[in-house]
């Protein structure tokens, strides 16, 4: 029954006396793309390596398919969590180099696709040759997409894979994996701050705000709970009575209103006289739920 | 179809949109087959489940129908059903914003009558 199915319940993490997790529920369903967001300093990346048993954890579980991850190489089989690379090591630079990388992964992940390893090499015009620290941030960042997309694993986690890229990779991206997901149906779970150009690849979002789960929900019906309100201070006020206001800018008497409403009362305020009401994309939401105040 | 997907409303919504405008344009005549869920996915970088979520909504109301093992099709009335549909959102969506904003600049219901008439004469002149 819960085959596929990836839960953590009660994680807590603390490095020192700061918590990062804070006792943390987040179930992930197989077959779908899920996208985490957070502020930086969130939690995600620690979050990330504890659901795939690469980071430890204080207090909770995480299972895969029903089983503990941690130390379960059977489960651990199926999880692919693809790091950012670095630029250095321990005290030096990181001079393994990308063939070395691929070399471990050919190894480590039983699903390894050769083929398609090779065919993204040349895609990506990475050369196996060089070492990790001559890399631009960009070429870190596609050898971190290679490894993930080619080791075709049931759960493949990618944190941060946009960052360095340009444009034009971006979009050749999340082309690959939709590509990829259409072909295998696997689950990804993919983080970025780059929210906009993604918010339509994902199927389901993950919020994370300092160490909390504060949505897990599907994109489009998240985003549709919101609204912006704007109009005379007065009027605004009057419409918002009741509402959830998540935030407020005034610039002389004029008033936007960040709101989240349920469904049901959507279409009253949609009606309100005397002010306007605007749709926000994920960026917006993601601003009104996580600026906490310091958005200016 | 537009190539891009750019207004703020939800995706799913603009996927069936752009169907609708298709369907209304000829682009897709009925009994012909419009884009698959991953051929939508794939052309414009959105999620499956999203594509598939307009395709169905247009199923709900009879625009498109499913054949078995081949794909999805434009069904028989579906030009008029789009019009149909079209003409109830066009009350919602462009007349009564026009009444409303034509009244925060106190236009009277026959100046606003009179410039409507306008555009429709110039529009035929045009």
């Amino acid at each position: 029954m819960s085959a596929g199915v990836l839960k953590a319940e009660g994680l807590s993490k603390s490095y020192g006396s700061k918590q990062v997790l804070q006792n943390l529920d987040l179930t992930i369903q197989p077959g779908k793309i899920y996208g985490l967001i957070g502020r930086n300093g969130a939690g995600k990346t620690t979050l990330l390596g504890i659901l795939t048993a690469q980071n430890t954890k204080d207090k909770g579980e995480v299972t895969y398919s029903g089983q503990d991850v941690w130390e379960n190489q059977a489960v651990l089989d199926h999880i692919c969590f693809s790091r950012e690379l670095q630029p250095t090591l321990f005290s030096g630079q990181n001079s393994l180099k990308v063939r070395h990388y691929l070399h471990s992964a050919a190894i480590f992940y039983p699903n390894w696709d050769q083929a398609y390893a090779d065919r993204l090499l040349e895609e990506f015009q990475l050369d196996p040759k060089k070492k990790v620290c001559q890399l631009s941030k960009g070429q870190m960042s596609m050898v971190t997409i290679l490894i993930a997309l080619a080791s075709r694993a049931e759960l493949t986690i990618l944190d941060e894979p946009a960052a360095g890229l340009d444009v034009v990779m971006r979009e050749r991206f999340y082309q690959l994996l939709l590509d990829d997901f259409a072909q295998t149906g696997r689950t990804f779970i993919v983080s970025t701050h780059i929210i906009e150009e993604a918010a339509s690849v994902f199927e389901q979002v993950i919020i994370l705000d300092r160490g909390r789960i504060l949505e897990n929900s599907p994109t489009d019906e998240l985003i549709d709970q919101f609204r912006y309100v704007s109009g005379a201070e007065t009027a605004v006020d009057r419409v918002c009575a009741g509402v959830e206001v998540l935030s407020r800018r005034t610039v002389g008497r004029h008033t936007t209103a960040a709101v989240r409403v349920d469904p049901g009362k959507l279409a009253a305020l949609e009606g309100a006289e005397d002010v306007d009401v605007s749709p926000m994309n994920l960026q917006n939401v993601f601003v009104a739920l996580c600026g906490h105040g310091d958005e200016g | 179809m537009r190539g891009t997907l750019n207004d703020q409303s939800l995706i799913y919504l603009q996927i069936a949109r752009m169907l609708e405008d298709d369907i209304l344009r000829g682009v897709y005549r009925e009994e012909e087959q419009v884009p698959s869920t991953n051929e939508l996915a794939r052309g414009y970088n959105i999620n499956p489940a999203t594509a598939a979520k307009g395709i169905n909504l247009l199923v709900t109301d009879g625009i498109l129908y499913k054949k078995r093992g081949i794909g999805m099709f434009v069904s028989k009335g579906a030009e008029e059903a789009v019009k149909r549909k079209r003409r109830d959102a066009f009350y919602d969506g462009y007349v009564k914003p026009l009444v409303k904003e034509g009244a925060s600049l106190q236009l009277t219901g026959q100046e606003l009558l009179d410039m409507i008439r306008r555009a429709i004469q110039e529009g035929e002149e045009a």
